[in-house]
């Protein structure tokens, strides 16, 4: 394997060895801390432009499979691991993360001591740049500094069309702003018939459709750049039809209810951290992925109720309308990767459109 | 045979919905009490007590309502008397207050009917909500429930059977061929 550089815009450089494709790569440097699901993790279009640290040393050794994709297309930046398998002796797998990257197009590096690497960045502001690139001269470091990180993420991954996913039960809306497909697998687990709308859909766009529910998808990138339009049409749909939102949805949910953001000082994205259910006071795992959170402080009481929150880092992980049967969670539900136990709230969804049928 | 229709993760799950749709209806918790019907309602009531304490830190009193001496979920003759319900363990005023009634199983609305009566002698609630687990249908009063965690449409020939992890050894609700 070629020797190959990962540099950050702090201008230091990490000689490793490249590994999938050989394409040299600009973009923000997301460390992720999950132990499994590297497949799910470069698929799951949040991580749009963005190259991937991953802290579990051992990547590679499940092979890609069929399973595990949440997005037809990867549009991660690129990959920063440890060691690297080609190996896999996994029933399911298909082909070597090596080809699918370079299937791809994606370049990927190995040998970087990746834990000393994402304490490192740990204590840099964020968010950080950085390349994998062949040679690491000053020519690299000037077009890495004169790269500029795009904020049309949700226009660059989600639908710009609808889409059905037809099923016989309940009918469902989902907005897509990114969404991964642990989200539609779920929804098509339990029988809805789903139409995915793009995310400038308005309120009457969903309504015209007479949907039983509404699911706002995670995605990528900052909300506030989002704009108005979206927060009315949730404010107009809340009141209407039972509302479910994930990820970045959430954090909408929470905007359009008059709650506001702040950048969590280090992005978290792991499932590691135990979160409180505060209504039985229990504790689950999922997964996470999150530059912001939604400010503890800024929550209208009268109009939201937090029902989940990290008991790590203390931010507020899920909210409820006090009015109406619209709920959000900050985690991934879909259990891809991570912990199953929070797919649970799939069903909570589900019975909360049952119950508004009466 | 048994047949398990509602399992323990989601009489859990109901339990916090109707919990939230509680909140939902009454704007909050201000003026709540909550009543469970004995013996399976009285821990369903403690339940979403403490659902509610969790979410809003606020106490909401809660009481037991005694019901003699028939089982509505067990078939029962029409000439069978009606049932008998009388206040245990109240030790607050129902005066003005928002009641939420807890039973397990809504059938034919007789032991509703009758806790509401007992719940009048005590008092004058400025309102009756009905929460239940499980509504099965066959009412033979005109009675509904406000909150129902799980509608079971059931023939009278069948039983329901809910248990609670309090007193019996789980959560779960079955139905079973007579």
């Amino acid at each position: 394997m070629a020797k190959r550089y990962l540099i950050l815009e702090d201008g230091s450089a990490y000689a490793g060895e490249g590994f999938g494709a050989g394409a040299t790569t600009s973009g923000e440097v997301i460390t992720n801390l999950s132990l499994l699901g590297y497949q799910e993790i470069i698929t799951n279009q949040i991580y749009h432009n963005q190259i991937l640290i991953f802290s579990q040393p051992a990547i590679g050794n499940v092979g890609i499979n069929h399973d595990s994709y949440e997005s037809i297309l990867p549009t991660a930046k690129g990959m920063v691991v440890r060691d690297v398998t080609n190996i896999s002796t996994n029933r399911l797998s298909r082909l070597s993360l090596d080809e699918f990257l370079q299937q791809h197009n994606i370049p990927g590096i190995s040998g970087i001591d990746t834990r000393h690497l994402i304490r490192k960045l740990r204590h840099m502001d964020g968010p950080v740049k950085g390349s994998i690139v062949d040679v690491a001269d000053a020519h690299a470091f000037d077009q890495l500094n004169a790269t500029v990180l795009t904020n049309r993420q949700v226009d660059q991954v989600a639908t710009p069309k609808p889409y059905p996913n037809p099923d016989t039960g309940k009918n469902v809306v989902v907005i897509d702003f990114g969404l991964k497909h642990g989200i539609l697998r779920q929804l098509s687990e339990r029988r809805c018939n789903v139409t995915v709308l793009p995310w400038t859909a308005s309120a009457q766009d969903v309504l015209n459709l007479d949907p039983d529910g509404v699911l706002l998808s995670t995605g990528p990138g900052s909300p506030l750049d989002l704009g108005e339009g979206v927060l009315e049409m949730i404010r107009t749909i809340q009141a209407e039809i039972p509302l479910f939102a994930i990820g970045l949805g959430h954090e909408l949910f929470a905007l359009a209810n008059g709650a506001s953001l702040r950048p969590l000082p280090v992005e978290y994205h792991g499932s590691s951290h135990p979160i409180r259910r505060i209504i039985t006071n229990d504790i689950i795992y999922a997964a996470q992925g999150q530059g912001y959170a939604v400010d503890d402080k800024t929550i209208d009481r009268d109009r939201l109720i937090t029902t989940y929150v990290d008991l790590i880092n203390g931010t507020v992980q899920g909210l409820r309308h006090r009015d109406y049967p619209a709920f959000s969670v900050q985690f991934f539900t879909d259990g891809a990767p991570g912990p199953h136990e929070s797919r649970d709230l799939f069903d909570e969804f589900m019975e909360a459109m049952t119950a508004r049928e009466g | 045979m048994a047949k398990v229709v509602v399992d323990a993760m989601a009489m859990q799950r109901a339990l916090t919905r109707i919990t939230y749709e509680i909140i939902e209806r009454n704007k909050g918790v201000d003026d709540l009490v909550i009543l469970g019907i004995k013996t399976r309602g009285v821990y369903l009531a403690r339940r979403i007590a403490s659902r509610l304490q969790q979410l809003e830190n606020v106490t909401v009193p809660v009481g037991d309502l005694d019901i003699t001496p028939y089982r509505d979920d067990i078939e029962h003759d029409a000439d069978s008397a009606e049932p008998e319900v009388t206040a245990a363990n109240i030790d607050f005023s129902v005066e003005g207050k928002k009641v939420i009634l807890v039973d397990d199983v809504l059938y034919t609305g007789r032991t509703i009917r009758a806790a509401m009566s007992a719940i009048m002698d005590l008092g004058r609630p400025k309102s009756i909500n009905l929460a239940v687990l499980v509504d099965r249908g066959h009412r033979e009063l005109p009675i509904r429930a406000d909150f129902v965690g799980k509608n079971i449409p059931s023939s009278q020939h069948e039983r329901i059977r809910v248990s609670v992890s309090e007193i019996d050894d789980r959560d779960a609700v079955e139905i079973q061929q007579a």
